[in-house]
């Protein structure tokens, strides 16, 4: 019983060795160490017993001979046992029978020392090889980081936790060499996305998997509160992945969360604040500036004397001594009001202004989040519980994310230890307001409007000659209650048996329960021209419940220089979500507009209802072998058959082996003589992975009944139902339609990836990393093309069609070390590449994606590629509008394109490939540095070259009329070229693109690389002297600042290369906070 | 042993689930549960609700295709960018391949097709003694696809014809020259042909095809096919015996119940009005249906002037209005309308332009107490200060309904109407040098017109304006000779269809478009400065260009229309 007592407590630090990496560095500093002490002072004291004899000594450290605090040691064989004090110091009273002790500290070898009659032992430890030793979870089991053969990037936890994010993904970004993470700024943090070596589908879901405590999900990671994770792996090969199967075709992250050590008991408190703002407006124009716009346009256009466009503005035009035209005036100096139409009911309500949008949708927003952990061990079983409460505002108004999170890690040691039930579950409820898309409207919103009436009330918005675009502020103000609300219940139960010594059973049962409900309010409202008198309550709801049962007999031996370790597994999955929603809408529908009285019983509206379900299931079978000979050459070999309910008979299986091969040159003989190498070995993985993400019902025909059609606003109606015998209203009958037609054959897209990898250490792990090349093919892409227009309703049809190749390296390099006793640093940095190539197409879908349609596709380019014109500048004399090809619309300072095939026409046979959106290379640089109680971060991350696709906001700062004319546009194209402004290279404005400018052409695309100081941090740790007084063993407070700066393209005309469009804009943030551990 | 146990339990537990990957899928319906007599019917509804499911910016009155083209209306809503598409078609400046409108339209009529077609594929496994009605459905729905058919080839002349036989993975083999364009109107006569044989003269249900519709719009593509084209578009021939058929069908349709409405402004009202005595074939719409914004008129939705909704398109030209003046003789000014623009303080008129154009100061819709003011308009210095009204209803009908930020309505759209079958009758007549047979019909047209005053009151009960119109009497008024005639049936049906999604297509067709739009280009310009660019190119733009997506999706398969 005491063995096992000991055994455990081991095992328990080497699992948490995984975790001592991360905070190595920072056990190097005498504070952290003094913290170490009280820690494991409070967790040992509980076992100490009183004795009968007094050994005592000292514990130094190898590296550096300094006084090591906080070292645990043990009586082998019992409980009993101390820890050292500040100066390293030890006492222990122990039973005179006692033989041996075992001093033990995070960050260094365990030594074990026969007592004898010493009554004085002084004791030196050596640091650990950590980053070797550590523990990684690798699907279904875990292996020793040394004996891996797959490319598996560990992910500092300690510092992704120091970006102040909701969405732990969101901060891994630049953390893991060959990830690519994209994000918005939206409170929630749910728009991030993820994409391990490169775009590894061309149609279907390209998410990882995440698999937490076992358990798979594809997304949702801003419900996740960032403090449960203990640690994050990232399985980037196939040959780490394969163990996942079907699932793991775009890479998998493994997160563990927090469990609570034997012996332990700590409490944790923590608290932020964050103030965020935004920072990457784009300059428009003001009121008087649109109207030179305006007028500049016409005179272009050919307009002698213009007049204004009856709102506002009213132009005075003059002319220069040479007889060019001048604006005089732009708007009448005595007019007061936009809306001089006395036959509307807003006449005289709104006046002349000059409003900046972005400022009235924007705000200083102010985030919070505070965090309870209790962490318990005792030899009968382990129990973490955690809660989370965070609120962000976001930086725009109204808007809002709030998360209340429950967490509860335990397991209890049955029969000797021999079967242990626990659980990792989880509860979060989140609630967001999310933006209704107002960044795009901001921008096109005239300034000349007000944002409120007269009376400071009612809504300002477009009159007669404006563009019909929504006052935002309005918007933003009606949504404000529209919230949804998300329950999630995550987590597993698990039971594991040691059958015989060495044989594990273990059976988990992963649930996650999601239940999601939303309450819009439409609200009635006038705002210029535009109104509506009708109101409604649209109820929406889901409920979605995923279960995975997964079975797996583990056995381990060891004989002689023989390391074995065989998995066998099953898994079944299902998930089924229900959906429903109900509305109730018309005119004067609900006298109150009180959030109170809004609901669907209250109105008199319309009703209208719909809802659906969906249903998939897999069913998996899998083994798994790792061999190691003599520490020096690991294999290991898996494979797993995966059927999938959304495959037809045909093809319902999929098998997906792999193998991997590591030696490890340091362990031969040549190699173990050189001291200064820690760490050298060569890894060579081959592994397939599949993918079905593809709809449930993507191989069959369907058909529907469509009675209401999809929402013919915007799009046209699809409705099967009519009013055959003219009776106007009433139910219709209604029919049939096809949506998309079946597919039998349709099979598993198959992704095959070889990896090489070399990692490497040196000085003791001092300078360690590792180079990682890869080549990943996927085949039998699952795409659902575009179609030929003939076939009209169910042209949807999913195909195995072309295959892709990500190839690309990844690099990782750390360095860590000191100057003088009390500096500590540790800079990492990774960088990751990779080239996308379109290897094959079906014939039916060669013109898909690019190209002219007849000798020229995408085959042989990276995947979204653009394919377009090339502007080759502005005309800027008569004489090149005269001699150039010729082309539609062309005249001074207009676009000029390249005639490409150079048949002395423009047309679409010039266009050709104009831009790669796959960046050449990503990285991330994190500098770490320790000066006594404080701790500086500094953390960089960027892009190389990438082209940018920018013609969602180019369009409106560089154009006219290449968008709508009626709508508010950039500064910068006051700029524009003119006969005076020859050299500008931004085009003449005109009333209208003759000249075909929204034609998509180089002018777009932009230089997207950037660089950014994406987080810094400064925190102070409390001296232990101080916080012995208030009974407290840690305090640490910080405080940091989030995209403090970017660099970029000189080129790049936008503001934020990271975020260049209409997307939630990501903002400047600035932190403070404090973590207490009782 | 226990454990063995448990290893066994867990073993059978998952090896028994072999049905574990077997799902029903939800809320859907496979091939063999639509197959069968029970459910003919319905897919013969779903093909009917094709005919309400345009969109404003592809939409099936086609009034940006057959009105804006045509120098009877302007594109309208805020300025010349605002659906720049349609303004280049308004201007047949910078026409491209790729306009997503075009493509756009053309995707959607063919999902009609395809609705049709699969109602045909699923009634021809059947036996009329599984399924009574076989015939006459058969019978709907190759007029359904008649009807789309001929949509697309007024619009892009050569187009690839694709029935129930062909199987989906053989579509894109044929091309859109298989056929020639004589061939093509062949086949498009041949779904009438059928429709008019087998569909009863009357329908039980109001919104079905019938017998008459058939045979009218069998004349319609008659009509169209008399005058033969050569691959530049020039009308070389006008064939005379397609014209005699024209002649035989429309005196089958004058032999039914189907008679004018006595008051030209009924076909275009709500309510009681809608499927009257004129209209052959009309799209039934309707609200409070079930659905979530009812089945309105979503093809004509932005034609609501910004006084009452949005968003001020489809605006009348000038010329249009001018073209309703009348002589002192009562009939059209037809060389001399031009010449000054419309003054309803000094021009006598024809009725129909109170029913056909909203001015300034009169009411809307009929309605005494609401006029239509100059203020309702989105941008008049662009645009004018015109409306189009049979499109639209008053804001007071039940049948006018929010969609916002839009507003749509109910009322349906006629596709087909008896006084078009007059005038084809009284078409073909004139070009077989029977022109003395068409004069009773027109005059029967210009008849109903000078009736129909009833609805255009003031709310003093003064008329709206000071109409006079005359027959045409020869000897009297005028001298009825063969090119007389020609022009005055052209004339009559400017007047009696401005508006209605056609005239662009009569244009090409009788081979004047290019000098009429020039002419029109010349004048209208110096009104409307955005016209400046206004050019029709000959052997051009008679036609729109293949979209460019289909021609690739094709792989060249289907070949571009001449001069694009």
């Amino acid at each position: 019983m005491l063995q096992m007592f000991i055994s455990i407590l081991v095992i328990s630090i080497n699992i948490k060795s995984n975790k001592i990496m991360k905070i190595k560095s920072k056990l190097k500093s005498k504070n952290f160490r003094k913290l170490s002490l009280l820690v494991f002072y409070c967790t040992m004291s509980a076992v100490i017993m009183a004795q009968t004899k007094t050994v005592s000594g000292v514990v130094t450290s190898s590296e550096d001979g300094e006084k090591l605090i906080g070292v645990s040691i043990l009586e082998k064989g019992t409980s009993t046992g101390t820890v050292t004090d500040v100066d390293g110091k030890y006492t222990l009273t122990n039973k005179s029978d006692i033989s041996t002790l075992i001093f033990s500290m995070v960050g260094m070898k365990t030594k074990q020392v026969a007592v004898g009659n010493k009554t004085v032992i002084n004791v030196i430890m050596e640091p650990d090889s950590k980053l070797l030793d550590q523990i990684v979870v690798t699907g279904y089991s875990k292996q020793k980081k040394a004996d891996l053969t797959g490319a598996v990037t560990v992910v500092d936890v300690d510092q992704l936790k120091k970006i102040t994010s909701n969405n732990p993904i969101q901060a891994l970004q630049g953390r893991a060499p060959g990830v690519n993470i994209t994000t918005d700024g939206s409170p929630s943090g749910s728009g991030t996305t993820v994409r391990i070596r490169g775009i590894g589908s061309i149609n279907s879901n390209i998410d990882p998997l995440y698999v937490i405590d076992g358990v798979a999900t594809q997304g949702g990671m801003h419900e996740m509160n960032p403090n449960d994770i203990e640690s994050i792996q990232v399985l980037k090969d196939a040959s780490a992945a394969s163990i996942y199967g079907s699932k793991a075709a775009n890479g998998v992250i493994i997160i563990t969360t927090k469990k609570a050590k034997e012996g332990q008991l700590q409490v944790n408190f923590g608290a932020r604040a964050s103030a965020s703002w935004y920072d990457s407006k784009i300059p428009m124009l003001a009121t008087q500036e649109y109207g030179q716009a305006m007028w500049q346009a016409k005179i272009n256009s050919g307009d002698k004397n213009p007049d204004g466009s009856g709102y506002g503005y009213n132009f005075i035009t003059g002319y220069n001594t040479d007889g060019t035209p001048k604006l005089l005036q732009v708007i009448d100096p005595t007019a007061v009001y936009l809306d001089n139409d006395p036959t509307k009911s807003y006449y005289h309500t709104m006046k002349i202004s000059n409003t900046d949008w972005f400022n009235q949708i924007t705000q200083k927003a102010l985030s919070q989040s505070y965090d309870l952990s209790v962490l318990r061990g005792t030899d009968k079983g382990n129990t973490m519980f955690s809660m989370n409460y965070t609120n962000n505002d976001g930086i725009i108004k109204t808007t809002n994310f709030e998360r209340f999170s429950a967490r509860i890690n335990s397991d209890t040691k049955l029969i000797n230890g021999k079967l242990i039930i626990g659980e990792n579950l989880s509860l979060n409820k989140t609630g967001e307001i999310q933006d209704p898309g107002v960044m795009d409207l901001t921008f096109q919103t005239l300034p000349i409007i007000p944002v409120h009436t007269v009376d400071g009330i009612g809504w300002g918005g477009p009159v007669a000659g404006m563009n019909d675009r929504q006052n935002p502020v309005r918007l933003l103000e009606d949504n404000k209650q529209n919230k949804y609300d998300y329950m999630r219940l995550f987590g597993n139960v698990f039971a594991e048996l040691e059958l015989i010594k060495n044989l594990h059973l273990k059976s988990s049962f992963g649930i996650d329960y999601s239940d999601y409900f939303k309450r819009s309010m439409q609200l009635a409202y006038s705002s210029g021209y535009l109104n509506n008198n009708q109101n409604g309550v649209n109820n929406n709801q889901g409920h979605s419940i995923k279960w995975t049962w997964s079975n797996t007999l583990n056995y381990q031996k060891t004989i002689g220089k023989n390391a074995v370790d065989i998995l066998l597994g099953t898994e079944m999955y299902k998930q089924h979500d229900e959906s429903f929603w109900a509305q109730r809408l018309g005119t004067g529908s609900y006298v109150s507009e009180d959030p109170n009285y809004m609901y669907l019983d209250a109105g008199t509206g319309t009703m209208s209802l719909g809802g659906g379900a969906a249903e998939n299931t897999l069913l998996s079978y899998f083994g798994k072998a790792n061999y190691v000979y003599d520490q020096k050459y690991l294999a290991s070999v898996t494979v797993r058959r995966d059927g999938s309910s959304r495959f037809g008979k045909n093809n319902q299986f999929g098998t997906f082996p792999a193998f991997s091969l590591g030696w490890r040159i340091n362990q031969e003989n040549f190699m173990k003589d050189l001291s200064a190498i820690s760490d050298f070995k060569l890894r060579v993985g081959w592994g397939q992975t599949g993918n079905q993400e593809i709809s449930n019902v993507g191989t069959r025909s369907i058909y529907v009944t469509d009675y209401a059609g999809n929402n013919p606003t915007w799009d046209p109606s699809t409705s099967t139902a009519y009013d055959i015998t003219g009776s106007t209203t009433g139910s219709l009958p209604s029919g049939y339609r096809i949506t998309q037609r079946g597919n039998d054959n349709l099979k598993w897209e198959t992704s095959t990836q070889t990896n090489i990898g070399l990692d490497f250490g040196f000085f003791n792990q001092k300078l360690y990393g590792s180079i990682d090349y890869f080549i990943k093919d996927t085949k039998d892409c699952l795409i659902n093309p575009p179609y030929l227009a003939a076939i009209g309703e169910g042209g949807n049809h999913w195909v195995n069609g072309a295959s892709i190749q990500n190839k690309g390296f990844e690099v990782l390099v750390g360095y860590r070390s000191k100057i003088g006793s009390d500096f500590n640093y540790d800079i990492t940095g990774n960088a990751g590449s990779y080239i996308n190539v379109v290897t094959s197409l079906p014939a039916e879908v060669v013109n898909n994606y690019g190209g002219n349609g007849t000798t020229d596709n995408i085959l042989g380019h990276s995947l979204g590629t653009f394919y377009g014109y090339v502007a080759d500048g502005l005309f800027k004399t008569q004489d090149e509008v005269n001699n150039s090809a010729e082309q539609n619309g062309k005249a001074l300072g207009r676009i000029r394109y390249r005639d490409i095939n150079g048949d002395g026409v423009i047309n679409d046979k010039d266009r050709t490939w104009i831009g790669n959106p796959n960046p050449d290379f990503t990285y991330g640089l994190n500098i770490n540095m320790e000066y006594k109680g404080f701790n500086l971060t500094l953390f960089f991350q960027g892009v190389g070259r990438v082209d940018l696709n920018d013609y969602a906001v180019k369009s409106f700062t560089d154009f006219w009329s290449v968008r709508e004319t009626g709508s508010n546009k950039g500064i910068r194209l006051l700029n524009a070229w003119t006969p005076t402004n020859s050299s500008s290279t931004i085009p003449a404005l005109t009333s209208t693109d003759s000249n075909n400018e929204s034609r998509f052409s180089t002018y777009y695309i932009e230089n997207g690389s950037y660089c950014k100081l994406k987080n810094v941090e400064l925190g102070y740790n409390v001296p232990q002297k101080a916080l012995k007084v208030i009974h407290l063993s840690r305090v640490h407070l910080y405080v940091s600042g989030q995209n403090i700066f970017t660099v970029k393209s000189k080129s790049f005309t936008g503001i934020d290369p990271e975020r260049p469009d209409f997307a939630y804009p990501l903002p400047i943030t600035f932190t403070s906070g404090i973590n207490v551990t009782f | 042993m226990k454990k063995i146990a448990y290893i066994i339990v867990i073993a059978v537990a998952l090896t028994s689930c072999t049905d574990f990957l077997d799902l029903q899928p939800k809320a859907i319906l496979s091939e063999a549960q639509v197959a069968g007599a029970d459910n003919a019917d319905k897919f013969v509804i779903a093909a009917y609700a094709s005919l309400g499911n345009d969109h404003y910016n592809i939409p099936f009155s086609l009034w940006p295709y057959g009105n804006v083209r045509s120098g009877d209306a302007y594109k309208g809503g805020r300025d010349e960018a605002d659906i720049q598409a349609f303004y280049f078609m308004e201007t047949f400046k910078n026409m491209r391949t790729d306009f997503g409108e075009v493509d756009g339209i053309w995707y959607n009529i063919y999902v009609g097709i395809s609705r049709a077609n699969a109602a045909l594929r699923n009634i021809n496994t059947l036996t009329e003694a599984e399924y009574p009605n076989m015939k006459v459905r058969q019978a709907e729905m190759r007029f359904l696809r008649g009807h789309w058919y001929f949509m697309l080839k007024e619009m892009f002349k050569y187009i690839p014809y694709i029935d129930e036989t062909v199987a989906v993975t053989d579509y894109e083999k044929i091309s859109n020259r298989a056929l020639t364009n004589d061939q093509l109107w062949d086949k498009i006569a041949d779904d009438f042909e059928f429709a008019a044989k087998y569909l009863p003269a009357v329908q039980p249900e109001i919104g079905r095809a019938s017998r008459y519709a058939a045979q009218a719009y069998l004349a319609k593509t008659r009509l169209y096919q008399a005058y033969e084209q050569d691959e530049q578009n020039n009308v070389i021939n006008i064939n005379k015996d397609k014209l005699n058929q024209v002649v035989t069908l429309c005196d089958s349709v004058m032999s039914s119940t189907a008679r004018l409405e006595t008051d030209f402004g009924y076909n275009f009202m709500p309510g009681a009005y809608e499927n009257g005595n004129e209209s052959l074939f009309a799209v039934q719409y309707s609200h409070d249906d079930g659905t979530s914004k009812g089945r309105l008129n979503f093809g004509d939705i932005l034609a609501t002037p910004q006084g009452l909704g949005c968003c001020d398109f489809h605006k009348p030209s000038q010329n249009l209005a001018n073209a309703y003046k009348t002589g002192a003789n009562g009939l059209p000014m037809f060389d001399t309308f031009n010449d000054t623009d419309l003054d309803l303080t000094v021009n006598t008129v024809d009725p129909r332009l109170n029913h056909t154009i909203a001015i300034p100061g009169h009411p809307w819709k009929y309605d005494p107490t609401l006029l239509y003011d100059k203020s309702w308009n989105r941008t008049p210095d662009v645009y004018g200060v015109y409306a189009s009204l049979k499109e639209n209803v008053s804001p007071k009908c039940d049948c006018f309904i929010h969609l916002d930020p839009f507003f749509g309505n109910t009322k349906n759209r006629i596709i087909i109407r008896y006084a078009d079958v007059i005038l084809f009758k009284a078409e073909a007549l004139i070009e077989l040098g029977r022109e003395y047979e068409a004069l009773s019909l027109i005059n029967q047209i210009r008849t109903r017109a000078r009736r129909s005053t009833g609805l255009l009151k003031m709310s003093n009960g003064n008329y709206e304006s000071n109409f006079n119109v005359s027959n045409y009497i020869p000897g009297t008024n005028c001298v009825w000779t063969q090119d007389y005639a020609r022009q005055a049936l052209r004339w009559e049906r400017r007047l009696e269809f401005a508006m209605e999604g056609n005239r662009f297509f009569d244009l090409v067709r009788w081979g004047i478009a290019d000098s009429y739009m020039n002419a029109y280009f010349t004048k209208e310009k110096t009104k409307r400065t955005y016209l400046k660019d206004g050019l029709f190119t000959k052997n051009r733009d008679e036609y729109l260009p293949i979209p460019f997506n289909q021609i690739n999706f094709s792989k060249g398969t289907y070949k571009q229309n001449y001069g694009y």
